[in-house]
């Protein structure tokens, strides 16, 4: 028994951990209604960075992370000036478009740059796991499972209750109407692509701690995928629950069914998950629900 | 118009000359140039190793053409094509790889190779040499793919079985696998070893079998169920990010279960990517080739000449060697061919006889891999099987076994 409760903790903080990657879709989404296909290469670029700064400049951990998230910081803003400004106002598909176009450049830019060699990740969270009697808890996941929860709460106050973000929520209405009412469209749309590059950063920092770096790490991206959409693209908040019975329910398919079946449903069951909650409900658990005048 | 004596004689001299090159023999117009297809992976998942990979084989190719071929009068023309470990680009690569080279051999890379091309191989009739170990599910006679190396599966077993007697007693000795579902190829691997353990209880106890993701984001809990289980050995022959974060799962349950790694994802990849060779002290590598120990054996001698004299920058690692032993084995059945029918008219069929036709000794791969002798039973030896085992003591890798007995693994 100790050993499924085990599995249960442990399942929902790997599913905390695709719930920080997926609050990069959501905030880019929140701000833009882009769907960003490149979430995961965010993830591997903010690694990369981390990479270089604490094995390449040598420098300490806590500088080489805060610059590492600068750095991040700027990544994001220069995609978004360089391949979504001059969008505002097309078509929505013609911006997603671009981020698949997107995810094959910073996939070959990581090539270029760093080359497809795997190599070490610094550790930035401590390797002993934690103890509870009998449990053992990732201390990694578990830090990285506070850090989403503080910046859920963090990030829905922002949208919720700031101005600044809910300009960002009218942008993401139309951008047409929010330009005409005086809101800064490019403004929000880039500061959404600087915070989606900063949680991308984070996510590599919790996923990588300790572990190997190699440009096939995006994976996550698509991993995240199932916890984003479960949850409705707009909800921070519902992150945090999709990503929990997500990753739990990940878990025990992968610990208990699959030695039956003979594997693969583990991967599986989060897209199970998605695609019944899609049909049920096209906008997520808690996405939110257009009321249209007609 | 008018030409001066003096020009009209050199005209002459030149035209005379002219008349008489054409008339000899000259070496190059007597070479007869051949063409491989060299399958690679540099931007997949093996783009970390492909670039050593690719030089050791393609090094040796330059050395054949400079050495043995310059005697037989036939040089190998060789192009790299990228198929990012993907059967499907593998299969749509194929028929723009044929009519563009009309290749006599094919140098493959891995289990996605072998997917899209066994079929549509012996239509064409262009066999494919591999570097790695077999796939059981490429277990079949009258194949045109072949395989220094016996089975991913016959290595695991090989080295359990020589872990075994090295352990001493009567007891089984107990396993964990871990595998992934990304490729075939990995899930191949559990399977046959799986199939071995079930029909052999009194050697092999399997306790774990786990499957992961590539890039696992944590094993710390499957590690402490692997450690819980009294495993002797843990078997990955994935690759090298789950061998990371096995070991980073083991470290933390304090836990000391000694990790079985491959050829492709060994101890000097998985070394350099946990950040240090001294981690996997203790840790083996297991493979039907050589061990790119420190040792100054033959093989090392090889790997020497190529540096000094063809300019391979590859380090002498298990990755280089596996390349080395490629190529070796390629160009020795090639140079078979050449010798059984002369150098004129060589096809990709008439390469795949000669490999049935004799055996490649161990002397003609200078030490890389044992002497194999194919029959059109199975894509690889399926006498004298042996596996040679490395570890790492005090820091280095050392050679614990050449030569260890493989068990008889049935199909699976």
């Amino acid at each position: 028994m100790i050993y499924v409760i085990n599995d249960i903790i442990t399942g929902a903080l790997i599913g905390l951990l695709y719930a920080l990657v997926a609050m990069g879709f959501v905030v880019i989404y929140r701000a833009s209604k882009v769907f960003n296909f490149a979430q995961g290469e965010l993830v591997i670029l903010g690694g990369f960075i981390v990479w270089y700064t604490t094995f390449e400049l040598g420098l300490d951990l806590w500088l080489a992370i805060t610059l590492s998230l600068l750095l991040s910081a700027l990544a994001g803003y220069l995609i978004e000036r360089i391949f979504l400004t001059k969008l505002i106002g097309e078509s929505v598909f013609s911006m997603v478009m671009v981020t698949v176009g997107l995810l094959i450049l910073l996939r070959g830019i990581v090539l270029l740059l760093f080359g497809p060699a795997v190599r070490p990740f610094p550790v930035i969270f401590p390797l002993k796991p934690l103890f509870l009697g009998e449990m053992l808890i990732p201390m990694n996941l578990l830090i990285g499972g506070l850090i989403t929860i503080v910046a859920a709460v963090g990030l829905s106050w922002f949208f919720n209750r700031t101005r600044a973000g809910l300009r960002m929520t009218a942008v993401a209405e139309d951008h047409v109407v929010a330009s005409s009412m005086g809101i800064s469209v490019k403004g929000s749309i880039a500061f959404a692509w600087v915070l989606g590059a900063v949680l991308s950063t984070v996510g590599a920092m919790i996923f990588l701690s300790g572990k190997s770096l190699t440009f096939l790490a995006s994976e996550i991206g698509f991993a995240a995928l199932p916890v984003a959409l479960f949850a409705g693209l707009e909800s921070i908040g519902g992150l945090i629950l999709a990503g929990v019975i997500v990753g739990v329910a990940q878990s025990l398919a992968t610990n208990y069914l699959d030695p039956l079946v003979g594997g693969a449903l583990g991967t599986v069951v989060p897209y199970l998950i998605m695609l019944g909650i899609l049909l049920v409900r096209p906008t997520g658990l808690f996405g939110w629900r257009t009321i249209e005048r007609v | 118009m008018t030409m001066s004596l003096k020009s009209m004689r050199r005209a002459l001299l030149a035209a005379g000359a002219m008349a008489l090159a054409s008339a000899l023999p000259l070496k190059a117009q007597e070479e007869t140039r051949y063409n491989v297809a060299l399958l690679s992976d540099f931007s997949g998942p093996y783009a970390d190793i492909m670039p050593i990979l690719a030089a050791g084989r393609e090094k040796v190719i330059d050395w054949w053409n400079a050495t043995r071929g310059a005697q037989l009068g036939v040089t190998l023309n060789y192009k790299n094509y990228e198929t990012r470990y993907d059967a499907a680009q593998v299969a749509s690569l194929w028929p723009g790889i044929k009519s563009e080279l009309e290749p006599i051999a094919v140098i493959g890379l891995g289990g996605p190779d072998v997917a899209a091309l066994s079929e549509r191989l012996p239509e064409d009739k262009i066999p494919m040499f591999m570097a790695t170990a077999a796939y059981g599910y490429a277990w079949k006679p009258d194949s045109w793919i072949f395989n220094p190396r016996p089975t991913y599966s016959h290595e695991s077993a090989g080295f359990l079985y020589w872990l075994r007697q090295k352990r001493g007693g009567d007891g089984p000795i107990k396993a964990a696998i871990m595998a992934s579902e990304a490729s075939p190829a990995y899930v191949d691997m559990a399977k046959g070893l799986e199939k071995y353990a079930e029909e052999h209880p009194d050697e092999i106890e399997l306790v774990e079998v786990i499957y992961t993701e590539v890039q696992p984001t944590d094993l710390t809990a499957q590690m402490r169920r692997v450690a819980r289980s009294g495993a002797d050995a843990l078997i990955i022959q994935t690759n090298t990010s789950i061998v990371v974060a096995a070991k980073r799962g083991l470290q933390a349950n304090g836990a000391d279960v000694p990790i079985m790694m491959s050829s492709h994802n060994g101890l000097p990849a998985s070394g350099k990517a946990l950040g240090g060779l001294e981690q996997l002290e203790g840790d083996y590598e297991a493979y039907g080739m050589a061990i790119a120990a420190d040792e100054d054996t033959p093989p090392r001698q090889f790997y020497q000449t190529l540096s000094d004299s063809y300019g391979l920058k590859a380090p002498w690692n298990v990755v280089t060697a596996m390349g080395i032993s490629q190529g070796l084995f390629a160009v020795t059945v090639i140079e078979h061919a050449i010798e059984a029918n002369g150098p004129e008219g060589l096809t990709g069929e008439k390469v795949r006889e000669a490999l049935f036709a004799e055996p490649i000794t161990t002397e003609e791969t200078h030490g890389f891999l044992p002497t194999l002798s194919f029959t059109p039973e199975a894509p690889f030896p399926l006498k004298g099987l042996q596996v040679n085992v490395g570890s790492v003591r005090d820091g280095k890798i050392v050679v614990e076994a050449t030569g260890a007995a493989i068990p008889n693994v049935e199909k699976w």
